[in-house]
This record gives structure tokens, C-alpha cells and sequence, in this order.
């Protein structure tokens, strides 16, 4: 569904070359992970396949189509519907509620009040539907962590690209997210994640890791 | 600033103008003595009483070389029962004159008929009419403001002169020998034609009319006031382009405040699918709102400044001052929003081509670590 071919990343003010020639296929229904060392390259590989980083040599292929060969108008088409990502941060407008920062981005495509609805279903499903009114600063980290994996999931995208989801939380919160995102693949999406987190093993359909080169 | 400045500059160079056509003769003739307090009225528009004999007009008109003649009497200080300010009453020849004329706001014909009068813009009228000396007058035309004493000057063809002395006698006014004789000018105003020279003509004015003038040569008059002016307006015109410059960076700098503020929001919607265009429009309007509102409010204060204390600022400056009429003023105020929107939409357009050109996860990651 999602692949990577000949990836390679070095960032500007850095001679190491973070990602060498990666080659990766992320595929239907299955929940994969990227584990490796803190600085070796999960973060910057996963913004690649986002579409969201565009890597020095290769592709990235979202059902055949080159990602960085899109216009910036389709590119953001498949960023709201079929591709999103997860920042490690989140980040949330402090001055809005917690489920206006969720549904605001995709106003344009569909009435408020749906996209509010389905919001609030979704943070019901991962424990937190009685802050949907809350403001960004009321919430602990895990709870933002999950606004922001609603956020991305709004829209039904065939790809959820998150990265660091359940670092710093607590094994409770951590494994709450990480069977969301399990289920969410398993229903014919999928999903990507960098972590450290072992508990992963328990989820993951598949883990690649990256060496620090 | 932008505004109050521009406004100054405007107002100056429209009382100038206006100076300009005042002084719309080549050499004026006046009684010997009086030249100082003639210079006065050229400049500040403040009449003065001083006369000679009727007869000096026609003595000299004949003379080579010059091609117009007209003549004006003042009446100073003569209070008069229309209006709670004194009033000055001027008495001209509509036949010969040059000098009036083109100071009539309103499209009149040189009929002045013995009834009627012309006003400055400060004077006002009941139903047209004016009441002077117990008589009522019918005003035919209402000068241009000049920002001067000018303004507050009711004129008369040099007909009405000796009724309305003699009305003025009647009611008591207070009048001297010399304007109760009433076969008097004040001064006489010449334009020569081309190619004569002016001390030539002088010289012949003397012979003919006796040694009872001063002259003054309006023109120059203005020149060294023009100077004088044109340094004063530069330096306002100054003042408002190192403004606009300041305002420029000092827009930069807010516009770069708010969008680098903004770059990761910006770069999280874009990861949520909203194109760079979209963003670039957001940031647009939004800065180009701000800065609307900013100019609005800059101009509204510009205003609270100039516009009650602009008379003020004319008089330290001791130069005609005519300020803006409404519709200017609003004018003004349309063209320096246009501005300020215009250096705004500029400088914020050069963030926004920034902000939206990074990589996204780049700009996602920038405030996170
Ligand atoms: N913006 C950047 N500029 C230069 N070097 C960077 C930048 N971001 C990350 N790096 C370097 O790239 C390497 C990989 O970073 P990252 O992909 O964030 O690793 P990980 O997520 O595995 O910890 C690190 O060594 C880091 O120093
Ligand atoms: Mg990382």
C-alpha cells in the first residue's frame, strides 16, 4: 500500500547519512513498527513515508503514485483522506477547545456537526469523551496524546503514520493507544509507528529496525 | 503619523496654492508708508486702512507697458450688525479686476450690481442675504476658504462704496475724514505685459501719479514665502517617507512575529491536508485584517491630532493653512489604508512563501525539541 524504494535521507547541516537506501513496504491490515535507538533515524523515515519529508534519493509510493511528484493540491488531498501523520509533539491550539482543535483542520470538507459527532465516538473509544470540551491545557499528556491520534483518525485514512505514540506515558494509557491502533489497522488499514515502547511486540504485526549508521 | 503627517503637508500646499492666486499681480501700488501693512495683507490676509487718492488708478493706466489696472478700497474693522466677529469690507472694481475673480468659488459674472456683495467662506448668510449698516445685501457668491483674515471679508463693487458710507455714518460707525471723503484706494494692483520692465513702468507710475506710493511686488513676495514653505513641507514630506519606511519594518517585523509564531499550527494543517495555498490565504487575510485595523485606528487618532489642531499648527508656522475637507480627509484615509495594506500584504507575503516552503515535519518538529 505504502512503499519505500531506495529511500535516502541526510539533513542539511548534518554529513551523516540518516536513512542509506531504505527499502520498505507497509501493507494493508497490518500494523508495523520502527524500533532503533534514539537518533537513529525513526522519526526522519517515518516523515518520508508521510509525504511530509522529501528524501535526497528514491520514492515513496502511495498505491503507485509518487508522493513527492504530486502537486501540492493532490498531495494535500491524500494528506486529509488516505495518509496521516502523528507528530511526536502535540500540538494544539490553546485558545480552542480540545474537540474544535480535532474537527477544525477538515472543516472545509464536511459539516461541522458530523465531524464533531464522530469525534466525539472516537474519544469515547479511547476513554477521554468527557473532555471533549475541554481547553488543550486541561489535559495530561497521554489524554492530548489520544486527541491527537483522533484528530488523524477523523477522517478514516487508510494510513496512520504515528511516531512515538506512547513514549513518556504510563503501560495503562500506553497499551490503550496501541490497541487502537491495532484494531484500526486490522480493519483493512494500516498503520506505522516509531517506538521504544516494548510492549509493542505484543501488537505489531511487524517491526523494522533501524541501525544508526 | 503617516496620516496627520500627509495631511499637514497637503494643507500647506493647498493655503500655498491658493497664495498663488492671491497674489495674482505683478506689481501693486500702494499708499507711501503703508508698504509693511500691505505686505501683511498679501501674506496673512490682514487688511489694513490705508488710502490714497481716487484718482491714482486711472492717472497710471495709460502708462506703456501695462497691460491691466484694477484698484480695491478696505474698510477695516468695521463692525457690522450680521456677524459677532468684525468684518472687513473690500470695495473693487468688477469691470478691471483680476484679482478677486478667480477666487469666486461659485460661477459668478463680473455683474456685481449695487446690491450685492461677495463673501469670504467664513461669513455666513441668512437666506442669501446679509445685513450690513442696517441694509440687507444679497450675496451673490461665496468665496474659496484661504485660511486667512480673507475669509471673514465681504466685498462690494466699487459702486456701493459711497452708500454704504454714508449708511455706515448714519449708524454711527466710527470713520475717519479720509474714508468719510470716500474718493479714496488702498491699493492699486498692475500687470505689466511681456517684455517691459517693471522699474521702468514704475518710474513712468511716478512721474504720472506723483510720489504718493510704495510698491510692492507681490510675486516675489510669494517666492521667498514659497521657499520658505517648500522647506517646511519637505521637511513634513520628509518626516512622512521615513515613516512610511519605519512602517514598513516595523510591519516586517510584526508580520514575521506572527507567522514564524504560526509556522507550526500552519505546518500541522498542512500534515492534516490543507494545501499551501490555503495557508498562504489564511496568513494573508489575517495579517492584511490586521493591518486594516491597525491603519483604521492609526488614522482615526492622525486624525484626532490634525485635524482640531491644524489651524494652530498653520499659525506657528505663520503660513495659510486650509485644511482638508471631509471627503479629502477621507480620501486621504482610503489611499494610506490602501498603503499600509499594500506594505502589508508585501511583507507578509515574503513570510508566508517561507513558512509555507519548508518541509512540514520540519516545521512540526522546530518549537517540539
Ligand atoms: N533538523 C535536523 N537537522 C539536522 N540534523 C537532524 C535534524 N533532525 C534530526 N537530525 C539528526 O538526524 C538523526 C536522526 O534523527 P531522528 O530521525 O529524529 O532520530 P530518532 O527519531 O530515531 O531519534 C539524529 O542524529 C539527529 O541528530
Ligand atoms: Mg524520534
Amino acid at each position: 500500500m505504502l512503499t519505500s524504494e531506495n529511500v535516502t535521507y541526510r539533513y542539511k547541516k548534518n554529513k551523516r547519512t540518516i536513512l542509506d537506501s531504505v527499502n520498505y513496504s507497509l501493507e494493508e491490515g497490518c500494523f508495523s513498527a520502527v524500533m532503533g535507538e534514539s537518533g537513529s533515524g525513526k522519526s526522519t523515515f517515518l516523515a518520508v513515508m508521510a509525504g511530509i519529508l522529501k528524501p535526497l534519493e528514491g520514492t515513496v509510493r502511495y498505491n503507485d503514485v509518487d508522493l513527492y511528484e504530486l502537486k501540492d493540491k493532490e498531495l494535500s488531498r491524500i494528506h486529509r483522506n488516505s495518509i496521516c501523520y502523528v507528530p511526536q509533539s502535540n500540538i494544539m491550539l490553546k485558545n480552542i477547545t480540545v474537540l474544535e482543535n480535532i474537527v477544525n483542520p477538515y472543516l472545509e470538507t464536511a459539516s461541522d456537526e458530523d465531524l464533531k459527532e464522530k469525534a466525539v465516538s472516537l474519544l469515547e473509544k479511547l476513554g477521554i469523551g468527557n473532555l471533549a470540551g475541554n481547553y488543550p491545557y486541561e489535559l495530561s499528556g497521554g489524554e492530548l496524546k489520544r486527541a491527537s491520534i483522533v484528530r488523524a483518525a477523523l477522517m478514516d485514512p487508510k494510513v496512520i503514520i504515528a511516531d512515538e505514540p506512547t513514549t513518556g506515558l504510563d503501560k495503562e494509557t500506553g497499551n490503550r493507544i496501541l490497541s487502537f491502533l491495532s484494531e484500526y489497522a486490522k480493519a483493512g488499514n494500516s498503520v506505522l509507528v516509531a517506538t521504544h515502547d516494548e510492549h509493542i511486540e505484543g501488537y505489531a504485526d511487524n517491526i523494522l529496525r533501524l541501525e544508526r549508521s | 503619523m503617516l496620516f496627520s503627517g500627509s495631511i499637514i503637508k497637503g494643507s500647506l500646499d493647498k493655503g500655498m496654492d491658493n497664495m498663488d492666486r492671491r497674489l495674482g499681480s505683478d506689481i501693486m501700488l500702494v499708499p507711501k508708508g503703508s508698504r509693511e501693512q500691505a505686505e501683511n495683507l498679501l501674506l496673512e490676509g490682514q487688511r489694513g486702512t490705508f488710502y490714497f487718492d481716487g484718482s491714482v488708478d486711472d492717472k497710471v493706466k495709460d502708462i506703456e507697458g501695462i497691460s491691466e489696472v484694477t484698484s480695491q478700497c478696505f474698510l477695516k474693522s468695521l463692525s457690522a450688525d450680521c456677524c459677532s466677529s468684525e468684518v472687513e469690507l473690500v470695495f473693487y472694481d468688477p469691470d478691471t479686476d483680476f484679482v478677486v475673480g478667480p477666487w469666486i468659488e461659485t460661477n459668478y459674472k463680473s455683474d456685481l450690481k449695487k446690491d450685492n456683495v461677495i463673501v469670504g467662506s467664513d461669513i455666513v448668510t441668512e437666506n442669501g442675504t446679509i445685513k450690513l449698516f442696517g441694509k440687507d445685501y444679497e450675496v451673490v457668491s461665496q468665496m474659496a476658504k484661504t485660511g486667512t483674515a480673507l475669509d471673514s471679508s465681504v466685498y462690494f463693487s466699487d459702486e456701493s462704496m459711497a452708500s454704504v458710507i454714508a449708511d455706515a455714518e448714519e449708524k454711527n460707525s466710527f470713520l475717519t475724514e479720509e474714508q468719510k471723503d470716500g474718493d479714496i484706494l488702498s491699493s492699486v494692483f498692475i500687470n505689466l505685459k511681456d517684455g517691459y520692465n517693471e522699474d521702468d513702468v514704475i518710474r513712468e507710475c511716478h512721474a504720472k501719479a506723483g510720489d504718493v506710493f510704495d510698491v510692492v511686488y507681490p510675486k516675489q513676495l510669494n517666492e521667498s514665502l514659497s521657499d520658505n514653505l517648500l522647506r517646511i513641507t519637505d521637511i513634513v514630506g520628509a518626516v512622512v517617507l521615513i515613516g512610511g519606511i519605519l512602517l514598513f519594518g516595523i510591519l516586517v517585523l510584526i508580520n514575521s512575529v506572527i507567522i514564524e509564531s504560526r509556522k507550526q499550527e500552519v505546518a500541522l494543517l498542512r500534515v492534516l491536508g490543507n494545501s499551501k495555498s490555503k495557508m498562504a490565504l489564511m496568513l494573508i487575510s489575517e495579517t492584511g485584517a490586521v493591518s486594516l485595523f491597525g491603519s483604521l485606528v492609526g488614522c482615526l487618532l492622525g486624525a484626532l491630532i490634525v485635524i482640531p489642531f491644524g489651524r494652530y499648527i498653520g499659525m506657528s508656522l505663520s503660513m495659510p493653512y486650509l485644511g482638508p475637507s471631509f471627503i479629502g480627509a477621507s480620501v486621504q484615509v482610503i489611499v494610506i489604508m490602501a498603503i499600509v495594506f499594500l506594505v502589508a500584504l508585501v511583507s507578509s507575503i515574503l513570510f508566508v512563501f517561507h513558512v509555507t516552503g519548508i518541509e512540514p515535519y520540519l516545521a512540526l518538529k522546530k518549537e517540539a525539541e
